[in-house]
This record gives C-alpha cells, structure tokens and sequence, in this order.
C-alpha cells in the first residue's frame, strides 16, 4: 500500500460509497436498518483494516533490521 | 539523507566530505529507516490521533442516542436542516476532487493546475465553513438545549475547528504554490501533499458526520 495524497484519495471515494449506499438504505427504510447496515460495513472495514495492519507487521519484521530478517 | 560519510582512498572523498560538513549548517540530518517520508508520517500518526479523538465524540453521541433513549431525537420542536447540510456534505466531497486534481496536476508538473485546484478548494472549504455557520444562527438551538444540542454542537463544532485548520493549511500552500515554491518532485511538493492527506481526512469524517448526525 502506497502512503500518499492519492490513497487517501482512494479511502475518500470508498467511504464516500458506502455511507452513500447507507443513507439511501436508511431514506429507503428507517434508522435502525441504516444503522445496522452502516455497522456490517464498520465491521468489515475494521476486520480489513486488522488484516492489513497484520501483513503490515509480518512485512516490517522481515525487512533489513528487523527482527525477522535473514541475511 | 545520509548523515554519515565514508572516506573515499586517497583522502579525495574524505576532504570533499570535510568540506562538506563544514558548509552544513545546525544540527545533522536524522537518520530515516523508514520507507515512508517522516512528513507523510507525521501527517498520518496525526490523523490515528484525530480518529480516537472523533471515536470518543461518537461514542458520546451514541449514548445519549442508544443508551439514554430520549423520545424522539432530535427532541421536539427541533429539526436538523438536513438538506443545507446534504449541500454542504456535496461543497466538502467536491473540495476533495479538487484537491486531488492540484496534486495530480504538480505530479505531471503542471503548476496550473496545482493552483487552480488549491484556489478552488479553498474557496470550497470557505464556503462550507460558511453555510456551518449560518446553520447554527439559524438553528434554533443552543449548545445549552438538553444534551440534544451539546452533542450536536460538540461533534459539528469539532469537525468545524478541522475544516479551520485545514484551511489554515491550505492558505499555506495556496500562498506558497502562487509564490512558485513547489515541483514535479515527490520530495518538493510535501507542502501540497500533506495538507491534501489531511482534507481528505476532514472530508471523510464529515462524511461519517453528516450520516451519524443528520441522517440516521
């Protein structure tokens, strides 16, 4: 994953979509199944993020100096 | 980057390296083991920060919402102005493609461009921050009515002083791309990407904001 403006970028267009499919779902029906749906997708968010920050660790310890690395 | 130098045989590289650390001026430079530049670094350790900040407004806010249980939310007589607000969420999404588009634009080395999405988003940013504030003289309630309109004021209010400072930032770089200061060069045009990161970041949360506050 690259750490630039245009990632970022990248999570804005994401976010922007699924809060966007949240609140058509919520003007749809009502709150609570907006508000269930926003936390499914909260849910999946938070458990791509631990998987991300996961291999994120497992690629830091195995770069040069790390714990890991073998010569 | 390299702060330390290595003598090359002969005693050539070793005197160009004197006199290179003699024309160096304050302290040395410090080592980066990094991959990622400690700017872009800093901007993002920042914004982990600020998100605990938003998570700790939210979880208020969702208290009072869930836990509390009033009534009806927001409590009668008050309305939330969900289409000025639905505008305002239209000005900050497109401030974040103007962004963009300036620093796509000093990617592919047209400072035009740059100057022109710095300058409009701006405006943009301006302009939200505006319609915010004829929002709450128009509201018809205070930080002071019930915890309704704390919580409201709190989380708008936080995310108001962001947009400030995120302007603050802009108003830098706006200022710094007209005076010819950045480049094409990743590394001479930070000053455009990292108040770029943090928009994007502002942006996102009003996002989550506007859904939390006004929507649901």
């Amino acid at each position: 994953m690259r750490y630039n403006e245009a990632a970022v970028f990248k999570w804005v267009l994401i976010f922007a979509v699924a809060v966007g499919s949240a609140i058509a779902l919520t003007l749809l029906t009502s709150g609570l199944v907006g508000a269930l749906y926003a936390l499914v997708l909260a849910i999946i968010g938070s458990w791509y993020g631990i998987r991300w920050s996961r291999e994120w660790w497992r690629n830091a310890r195995d770069r040069p100096g790390g714990p890991d690395h073998k010569a | 980057m390299e702060s330390a130098s290595v003598p090359l045989p002969g005693g050539a590289g070793g005197h160009a390296a004197d006199t290179h650390q003699h024309d160096h001026h304050g302290p040395p430079e410090a080592n980066q083991s990094s991959r990622i530049d400690r700017q872009t670094l800093g901007i993002l350790l920042f914004i982990i920060s600020e998100v605990m900040l938003f998570g700790a407004f939210f979880a208020s806010y969702f208290f009072l919402r869930v836990v509390v249980n009033p009534p009806s939310w927001p409590p009668h007589p008050f309305e939330l102005p969900v289409a000025v607000a639905g505008m305002n969420t239209a000005i900050l999404v497109s401030s974040s493609f103007t962004i963009h588009y300036a620093l796509e634009g000093i990617r592919k080395g047209n400072k035009q461009a740059m100057k022109l999405g710095l300058a409009v988003t701006w405006l943009l940013g301006l302009t939200f921050l505006f319609v915010q504030i004829n929002e709450y003289v128009h509201i018809g309630f205070s930080a002071r009515t019930e915890a309704f309109g704390s919580i409201f004021y709190s989380l708008t209010g936080l995310h108001g002083a962001h947009v400030f400072a995120g302007l603050m930032l802009l108003t830098f770089a706006t200022i710094r791309a007209f005076r010819g200061h950045f480049d094409k060069d990743a590394e001479k045009h930070l000053g455009v990407e990292v108040p770029g990161i943090y928009w994007h970041f502002v942006d996102i949360m009003w996002i989550i904001v506007f859904f939390t506050v006004y929507i649901l």
